[in-house]
């Protein structure tokens, strides 16, 4: 389906992508980088908004770049806003339906039944400029699914939706994968994409780093220090107490917070609970450290440069 | 592919009618009649009525009318219109992000250049010929038949101006898309109000050269200077050429232009990652 071969894309003497090779074949992809990891600039490749400096770019067998054949079989939900403020929901999504090729009435269905989709028909009357951030997103994913296309590429589209919406729109995501079309989703949040799909392609500078399930990614993680950072009332004595474990690799205490560096995680996700009942500590709260997966992109990197 | 040219037109028509635009519209509209009502009332008053009906006065005064009303109508109504709506027509997309949604539709960058363009032209119409018409009425010319003549010559002028001026702004919007009102202005001082007047075969690539050579050609003025020589032979600002190669010229370029900018906007990139154009 989509097919990148040594892509370098090139801004004057920014690197956007660099040296990309990558096959896909249909299916449901997430696109995972942390912010200007270059997954924008893939998007804009694929979808022929922007021109390789080096390599091919091949979608549906045939380049991207001005391919109105390709635009009838693809939605795209970009990263931006970008919608006219003054117009209704309902009207801008019938007008790029328009601009797909369809007839007025067509249109107006397919826009109908879109916004009703994702939640937006009591609202899809109302100037865009009254709508809330959410609300604007479902609309820009309303335009993106309305001429119900086989490859959807969405980026970051969970921005701004509150969980229910999250929820919502993970749903309507689930049943169009069911439907057996392909989508292609960009975010910088693993949960998001953990939600919709368990294929990954995870990029960071511009390089893809590794692909697979996320299964294959946590494997590819074992032995790499991961972070976990704990919320509790007595932090030295539980950095203290984990020191003597032998389970952390270091330990920092900043105020309530103790960030605990690991190279076996599940080991101390295993055994934490039961020291905690045992020590009579309290926890608050505990997340990776890593859930910006900057951690992990940074592993990933020095494993490409050899570092690691 | 027309079908999306149309579905743009109708939809960029529809969000004209806001106040601000609407505004602008009535101004286009009313600034040529005030201008030459004014010009009227002033002239009319200066000079004594068994003046006003000799021949010199009326030859005088139907070139005086003529020309004003070229400089008001087929050359500022025509180059303001037109500068205010097809200039942005592209960068206003950029600014707004809004460009993505359309550039991945089949054809979509060509659909929306084309029926921008044509949404331009066809909203500059109306105000140049309503005030054109009523600027005319208002004008005080001694005969029907010159009321009728130098209406149906600015009337053509403007079909021809307004296309003509929509898709030089027109490209000047997709090849500067970051400045392109700056451009467009600068292109309209130096091009079609300095350089259309300089004697010399540059004048020739400017609409301005071609309109005024219209004019003075369909409404028959004769351009005699202090020497008793005609101006177009002393001054080559006005073309000698015959009417219809001056029509074919401005059409040509018309079309020319508005393919030209296609062509530019298509091997662009405007990256909305960039959130500019690359």
């Amino acid at each position: 389906m989509i097919e990148l071969k040594n892509v370098t894309k090139l801004y004057g003497k920014v690197i956007g992508v660099n040296d990309f090779t990558l096959t896909l074949e249909a299916g449901a992809y997430g696109l995972l980088g942390p912010n200007g990891a270059g997954k924008s600039t893939l998007l804009n490749l694929i979808t022929g908004q922007l021109q390789p400096t080096l390599g091919s770019v091949r979608v549906l067998g045939r380049s991207p770049r001005n391919h109105a054949e390709l635009f009838r079989h693809l939605g795209y939900c970009p990263g931006g806003e970008g919608m006219y403020s003054e117009v209704s929901g309902y009207d801008w999504v019938c007008y790029l339906q328009r601009l797909q090729g369809m007839s007025a009435k067509q249109a107006r269905i397919a826009a109908t039944s879109s916004l009703e989709l994702v939640g937006m028909s009591s609202a899809m009357n109302r100037p865009i400029s009254s709508y809330s951030r959410g609300m604007r997103q479902r609309t820009k994913l309303a335009q993106a699914i309305a001429h119900n296309p086989d490859f959807l590429i969405l980026d970051e589209p969970f921005n701004g939706l509150d969980p229910i919406g999250r929820h919502e729109l993970t749903t309507v995501l689930l049943d169009w994968i069911g439907l057996g079309k392909s989508l292609l989703f960009a975010s910088h949040l693993l949960h998001e994409i953990e939600s919709i799909t368990q294929s990954f392609l995870l990029i960071c500078g511009g390089r893809l780093l590794a692909s697979g399930t996320a299964e294959e990614v946590h494997t590819m993680m074992v032995g790499l220090p991961n972070e976990v950072a704990i919320r509790t009332e007595s932090p030295y004595e539980l950095a203290s107490r984990l020191m003597r474990e032998h389970v952390a690799e270091s330990v920092t205490v900043k105020g309530e917070i103790v960030t605990i560096s690991t190279r076996n995680p599940a080991v101390l996700y295993e055994k934490l609970p039961a020291w905690l009942q045992d020590w009579g500590l309290a926890v608050s709260e505990m997340r990776s450290a890593d859930e910006s997966l900057q951690a992990l992109f940074n592993s990933l990197m020095k494993m490409h440069r050899g570092e690691l | 592919m027309i079908g999306s040219v149309l579905a743009v037109f109708c939809f960029e028509w529809k969000r004209s009618f806001t106040w601000p635009r609407m505004m602008w519209w009535l101004v286009l509209m009313c600034f040529p009649i005030f201008i030459m009502g004014l010009v009227r009332y002033n002239a009319l008053n200066a000079i004594s009525a068994s003046d006003r009906s000799q021949e010199v006065f009326l030859t005088g005064w139907l070139a005086l009318c003529a020309w004003l009303l070229f400089a008001l109508i087929p050359m500022l109504v025509a180059m303001l219109g037109t500068l205010l709506w097809t200039t942005p027509a592209i960068s206003a997309e950029l600014e707004r992000k809004s460009w993505i949604y359309l550039a991945v539709r089949p054809h979509g960058s060509l659909s929306v250049v084309i029926g921008k363009y044509l949404t331009a032209v066809t909203w500059v119409f109306p105000p140049a010929i309503l005030g054109l018409t009523i600027a005319v009425l208002l004008a005080g010319l001694s005969t029907w038949t010159e009321v009728g003549r130098v209406w149906w010559t600015m009337l053509r002028l403007v079909l021809l101006s307004v296309p003509a001026y929509g898709a030089i702004y027109l490209l000047i919007g997709v090849l500067l898309p970051r400045r392109a009102m700056t451009f467009a202005v600068a292109y309209t001082l130096i091009f079609e109000l300095v350089i259309s007047f300089v004697p010399a075969v540059i004048n020739k690539l400017t609409v301005q050269y071609r309109l005024r050579s219209l004019l003075v050609e369909w409404c028959e003025l004769s351009l005699i200077g202090p020497n008793g020589r005609p101006l177009s032979t002393s001054l080559t600002v006005i073309g000698t050429e015959p009417a219809w190669q001056h029509v074919l010229i401005l059409m040509a370029m018309s079309i020319g232009l508005v393919g030209l900018s296609v062509v530019v906007l298509k091997s662009r990139e405007f990256s909305s990652s960039a959130e500019s154009e690359t």
